[in-house]
């Protein structure tokens, strides 16, 4: 623990004096996996314990905040990670002040986006100051940050951006709503680097946006610009990005539209980026998050009857390809493209109150995206029904994974089953399978055709969960707004207890 | 590693001090249509349900969809619906059309930002909480399976219920 984290130790005896006006909450999360490691034998196991524990201590205008987090892997791995975050705020009409660690997005992401997603396990954070002030519809955010990102892969917690999480990041962003139906906004955000090889060891990333919203029509638009300094190889780097975003919603009926194209305003290094543009692509996946990219994506959702909703999604993304045309450029993957296609349907019938039949086709192709594999497309097929009897209910489904890449075609198919009673307890088998395994596969994720699984999930309390996990899991690409890392296959029992209070 | 035993204690140390750890915290979000909402004002005139989901997690908006049969009944015996939006901010733009066509009459309120997340201490979703008027949560379930709304609906009718009688003694 470094002195940075005493501060929390101080303050909080203070709050004895007064303890009948405190209020406290807080949450723990607490996994431990045992797991056969893929370059170990069945008879050695590897281990993961992970704590996260969260209080929070409020006392009229100020609050307290303590994550303590606590990784400690098999002793094999010779890694782990543990922290205590704590933030002190002061917040009183139109004022808040903020000491600690905080997470913040300038607009929808394109000059700043620290951001945590505790399900994807990427905990993207600033430690310093930020100060808001509110007044007549419009908020001032002052802010100034050192940042550091923790994300998961390889079964690891890694700090990505180790090397920088001394830069020193500012930034000021103001938001209006003084014309009616419309939102202004505008932002400037300085990133002092110590690494940079160059005199002017700084990037400033700036730009604004406007939202409009007229009865239920709503359009959004943003612009940023990146004046930067490289610390790969030193001097400037210039860059911009737009994102266009339109929506159409009345009750039964939604349709959104999106548009962005983004020239190096993605900025970082490799695995860490200080802003995170969004991607189209509904699982997440981008190409080059920022450096490179033209993308679009059409929703479009209707409930024409009570017991029917309908989902359609067309979303692309790629590398910009200067020897085709705009459009071609915009609407297509061309061969010298890295790139992403999704098209999406569900369809959900209530057949009667008890019930609930979901049913859908998901396909993608990727292109340079799961490399060694230049492109790779998947049509997924997908049933699942919900049904409720006395106080128990069963849920069933089946999907079909076509798969076909560059020199093989193979596919995936799994069935599970679920039983459960509200409030009690919920029990799933699952067991998947594919035909058979192409070359490129066995290298990143083993030889294994059967993943064979069992989850309990108990509510011990209306406070207290435990899932207990036994069986394999696949592994594979997953992503989250743009972040994508490859899941490690597992083998092996995972339990995980959820508290709240 | 020492001195990180201390937040277990004092925890403990607090608990013992029957501090309430009960009282919803106050918040001010925008809903789907630029609206600020305040928990106060909701609660002047009555009770609030807080549901939280995200367009990714298919078992909250299973829950949200379980409880829209009930919304107009409990609607009209002062019940308040929150519906609190998780999505990320390059999400944001698929909120408000995803929530109309799914017909709910809830408010929606967006909080990209997570900061209501982690006010609630929320760690699975969905998680819903029930706030009586006087700011007592009296009521937080984590996760969603079929038949859980009756729960809800029963906690939320009880409430009613409840807060009606006493003002009839009053």
């Amino acid at each position: 623990m470094n002195l940075k984290n005493s501060p929390l130790l101080l303050i909080i005896p203070l709050f004895f004096i007064a303890a009948a006006d405190i209020r406290i909450s807080g949450s723990n999360h607490a996994e431990y996996w045992v797991f056969v490691d893929k370059e170990l034998d069945t008879s050695n196991y590897k281990e993961h314990l992970e704590d996260k524990l969260k209080l929070s201590v409020n006392y009229g205008d100020i609050t307290l905040k303590g994550v303590l987090f606590l990784w400690s892997p098999s002793l094999s791995v010779q890694e782990k990670l543990n922290y205590l975050d704590y933030a002190a705020i002061y917040s009183k009409d139109a004022v808040n002040i903020l000491y600690g660690t905080y997470y913040t997005t300038f607009g929808r992401g394109l000059a700043l986006n620290a951001f945590l997603d505790e399900d994807f396990r990427i905990d993207n954070s600033l430690y310093g100051v930020k100060v808001d002030f509110k007044y007549l519809g419009s908020q001032l955010t002052l802010l100034s940050g050192e940042p550091r990102c923790i994300f998961f892969e390889e079964n690891k917690y890694k700090i990505k951006n180790e090397e920088h999480t001394s830069d020193q990041i500012r930034g000021i962003n103001f938001n209006t709503k003084l014309i009616p139906k419309t939102t202004l906004g505008s932002r400037y955000v300085r990133i002092n680097q110590t690494t940079d090889l160059t005199p002017k060891a700084f990037t400033e990333l700036f730009g604004g946006d406007i939202d409009f919203t007229i009865g239920p029509f709503d359009a959004y638009f943003e612009y940023a610009r990146q004046w930067g300094s490289d610390d790969v190889i030193g001097g400037r780097v210039r860059g911009d990005g737009i994102l266009f975003t339109t929506s159409f919603a009345t009750p039964g009926l939604g349709i959104s539209c999106q548009f962005m194209d983004y020239n190096d305003i993605g900025f970082g290094n490799p695995g860490y980026r200080y802003n995170e543009p969004p991607t189209p692509i509904k699982s997440g996946i981008s190409v080059n998050r920022g450096l490179d990219e033209v993308g679009y994506g059409v929703s479009f959702i209707v409930s024409p009857l009570d017991f029917l909703t309908l989902e359609l999604d067309h979303n692309k993304i790629s590398t910009h390809d200067e020897t085709v045309n705009k459009f071609k450029e915009i609407a297509t993957i061309s061969d010298n493209m890295d790139g992403v296609l999704e098209h999406v349907a569900k369809m959900t019938i209530y057949t009667t109150y008890d019930l609930e039949i979901n049913g859908g086709v998901e396909r993608v192709l990727k292109q340079g995206i799961e490399l060694p594999i230049e492109k790779k497309i998947e049509t997924k097929p997908n049933i699942e029904l919900t049904y409720n009897f006395g106080s128990f209910f069963i849920e069933t489904g089946y999907e079909h994974n076509f798969i076909s890449s560059d020199t093989s075609d193979y596919y995936d198919h799994a069935a599970f089953f679920s039983i459960g009673k509200p409030e009690l307890f919920v029990f799933t088998l699952r067991y998947e399978r594919r035909n058979r395994i192409p070359e490129w596969l066995v290298e990143k994720y083993g030889d294994e055709t059967a993943w064979p699984l069992a989850e309990l999930s108990l509510d011990l309390t209306h406070r207290h969960n435990l899932r207990i996990r036994v069986g394999a899991e696949k592994g594979g690409l997953i992503c989250s707004g743009g972040v994508c890392r490859f899941e490690e296959p597992l083998r092996g029992v995972k339990a995980v207890l959820t508290s709240i209070f | 590693m020492k001195k990180l035993l201390l937040i277990p204690i004092l925890i403990l140390y607090l608990s013992a001090q029957e501090i309430d750890f009960n009282v919803a915290p106050d918040f001010n979000l925008i809903d789907i249509d630029g609206n600020t909402v305040y928990l106060d004002s909701l609660l002047e005139t009555g009770p609030v349900f807080i549901s939280f989901w995200a367009l990714w997690c298919t078992m909250c908006i299973k829950e949200l969809d379980a409880i829209r049969p009930y919304y107009d009944e409990l609607d009209s015996i002062g019940v308040n619906f929150l519906a609190i939006s998780e999505d990320k901010m390059r999400s944001v733009p698929q909120v408000k059309p995803f929530a109309r066509s799914k017909k709910w009459q809830y408010t929606v309120l967006l909080d990209p930002e997570n900061m209501m997340r982690d006010l609630y201490n929320v760690r699975t979703m969905p998680t819903s909480f029930i706030i009586e008027q006087n700011k007592n949560i009296i009521f937080i379930h984590q996760g969603y399976k079929p038949g859980d709304e009756e729960i809800i609906v029963n906690k939320l009718y009880e409430l009613v219920m409840k807060e009606f009688g006493h003002e009839s003694e009053e």
